[in-house]
């Protein structure tokens, strides 16, 4: 059978097996994004230009890490555990095909929520956003790697060390990550760190291509995602292939 | 012969040997059924078949070919019913079946056919278009073997298929097992149920601590136990000591049951035996029948464990 044909059928499964889940979770992600644009002015009442654009172009980049490094990671570990992905894995099909699958049924979750929380954004702040058209590829580079990123974690690890690692990652995601800050706001050794962890990456990247008048376009980030990207699938694809 | 397996041998990292030169062939059209109790190495066997697992040594072909060496190939010519349920909630029965026959690269029409045949055949047409998350474990399970059966590769194979399926469809299951091997597909069936088991396969292999300790037809197997016939004593909560078997048999106690094999021409002074027994209030019941494959089972088994694990066993088998 043409791998291609195999993917569809994949895709079509795994859509399934979410169906009933599906809008709910579609609609937290939207929340979600929407909770940080809508909730941060809240917090912090008088915000300069530069920050309302930090915060409106930085909810969908946390909006699709949360996704991938938690949400996907604590999904795939269950699966794990109860025996599914191994039926999954004793398929006729090629392994990548299931994780490409896989990858697609979580973005369709997840890419909605984005672009709302970013027209919601505009709409509420008067913002003018410059979107540029590596939007997509930036968007979807964010996504897939994150996405890996939680897909490796939750192959190698078992499955309470993946619960537990990934709600440690959700906090230093939201309050130690350059997202909706720039990265000079934080300590010298964590700047340090961030200049080599993929999180400060996505954040410059999807605030680069969705407002590029504001935030220059550092062709560098797009370069560190791209090296996690790859990281992130070659681990997942390694465990997946493997034979214990 | 489709499946040939050699010397297969799988220590797992944590130094357990759960397959220990495991040799084992299954033909074209044979129902082959491998028996071992909880942790005798069977779903390890058929996951190192299917390409799950790597074999720590030893060989395993399929029409000659190399499965260890092409694990991606495996996957195309086994179809595999997990021990674990399918993940299949959110979809109905009907969406399951056809998309593993689809992923099997049968047609349309004939995934349908085999759908409509099967769905037929296991009774499962009321059920057609719920959600599975709503279905129970049997019928699950039954879901499960149709997604396994409706366009078999040359090596079907079944881990514990009958789990949680009523009596009833149970036999509808069986049927559709020697549906598979009439139709030429070699079933390997992984089962711990041994009453089932003796009805349902050709041949057998008991595997106990990974290795294969008797290999044969059920009538072969039960040649071997030497006895016809069994008598069970249900012994009496009062009694104190244990009767001592006048045929110099296998004897085999099970909580309050003890087990006894009788030679055919021993029938009459069995029956007397029990009898005297029950008048002494040593037993309260007996029942006197042909030996069965559990017998054998049992007797093998104890040569070699505990009598914690024969208790599973039976318990299992009388479930």
């Amino acid at each position: 059978m043409h791998p291609l044909r195999s993917y569809q059928l994949l895709v079509t499964w795994q859509a399934l097996r979410k169906k009933n889940y599906l809008p709910l979770m579609m609609a937290v992600q939207t929340l979600f994004s929407l909770g940080i644009v809508l909730g941060y002015p809240l917090l912090f009442p008088t915000l300069d230009k530069t920050s309302i654009y930090l915060i409106a172009t930085g909810a969908p980049a946390i909006s699709m890490i949360s996704v991938g490094l938690v949400g996907l990671p604590q999904t795939v570990g269950q699966e794990r555990t109860e025996g599914s992905l191994a039926y999954m894995r004793s398929l006729p099909v090629p392994r990548l095909a299931y994780l490409l699958a896989d990858l697609t049924v979580w973005l369709a979750i997840v890419i909605p929520g984005v672009v709302l929380g970013v027209v919601v954004g505009a709409w509420r702040f008067g913002l003018d956003l410059q979107v540029s058209p590596l939007v997509v590829p930036a968007v979807l580079m964010v996504a897939v790697t994150s996405a890996c990123i939680g897909y490796a974690i939750a192959s190698v690890l078992p499955y309470m060390l993946t619960v537990i690692i990934t709600q440690a990652m959700v906090v230093f995601v939201f309050m130690f990550s350059p997202l909706t800050f720039l990265p000079d706001k934080l300590p010298a050794w964590l700047e340090a760190i961030h200049r080599i962890l993929p999180v400060q990456a996505m954040g410059e990247v999807t605030r680069g291509t969705l407002a590029a008048n504001q935030f220059g376009l550092p062709m560098g980030a797009f370069l560190t995602l791209a090296i996690w990207c790859v990281l992130g699938f070659g681990v997942t694809y390694v465990s997946m292939t493997r034979r214990a | 012969m489709l499946l040939e397996i050699e010397e297969l041998t799988k220590v797992y990292r944590t130094g357990t040997r759960a397959n220990d030169g495991v040799n084992l062939q299954v033909a074209e059209g044979e129902v082959f059924g491998l028996l071992g109790h909880n942790g005798a190495g069977k779903t390890t066997l058929v996951n190192q078949v299917v390409g799950l697992l790597r074999p720590t040594f030893g060989s395993i072909r399929i029409d000659g070919r190399d499965m260890v060496a092409n694990p991606g190939l495996a996957r195309q010519l086994c179809s595999f019913q997990a021990q674990a349920q399918v993940p299949i909630d959110g979809l109905t029965p009907r969406q399951a079946i056809d998309l593993l026959g689809q992923l099997r690269g049968a047609s349309r029409s004939d995934v349908r056919a085999g759908r409509d045949r099967l769905v037929e055949a296991l009774d499962l047409g009321e059920w057609l278009d719920t959600d599975a998350a709503r279905l129970s474990g049997g019928v699950k399970r039954l879901v499960a073997f149709a997604m396994a059966a409706v366009a078999p590769g040359r090596l079907v194979m079944l881990d514990e298929p009958t789990n949680d399926v009523d009596p009833v469809r149970r036999r509808m299951l069986w049927r559709q097992v020697r549906h598979l091997a009439d139709h030429g597909a070699a079933v390997l069936l992984v089962t711990h149920n041994v009453i089932e088991a003796e009805r349902s396969v050709d041949r057998l292999a008991i595997l106990d601590e990974g290795r294969v300790i008797a290999e044969g037809s059920p009538a072969e197997l039960k040649a071997r136990l030497g006895a016809a016939l069994r008598l069970e004593l249900v012994l009496d909560s009062e009694a104190t000591a244990l009767p001592v078997s006048p045929f110099g048999m296998s004897a085999v106690q099970v909580g309050n049951r003890l087990m006894v094999g009788v030679p055919i021409e021993g029938a009459g002074e069995a029956v007397s035996w029990a009898e005297s027994l029950q008048s002494s209030h040593a037993v309260d019941e007996f029942t006197l029948g042909p030996a069965t494959l559990e017998d054998v089972y049992v007797a093998l088994v104890e040569g070699l464990d505990g009598p914690d694990q024969l208790e599973e066993v039976l318990d299992a088998s009388a479930a």
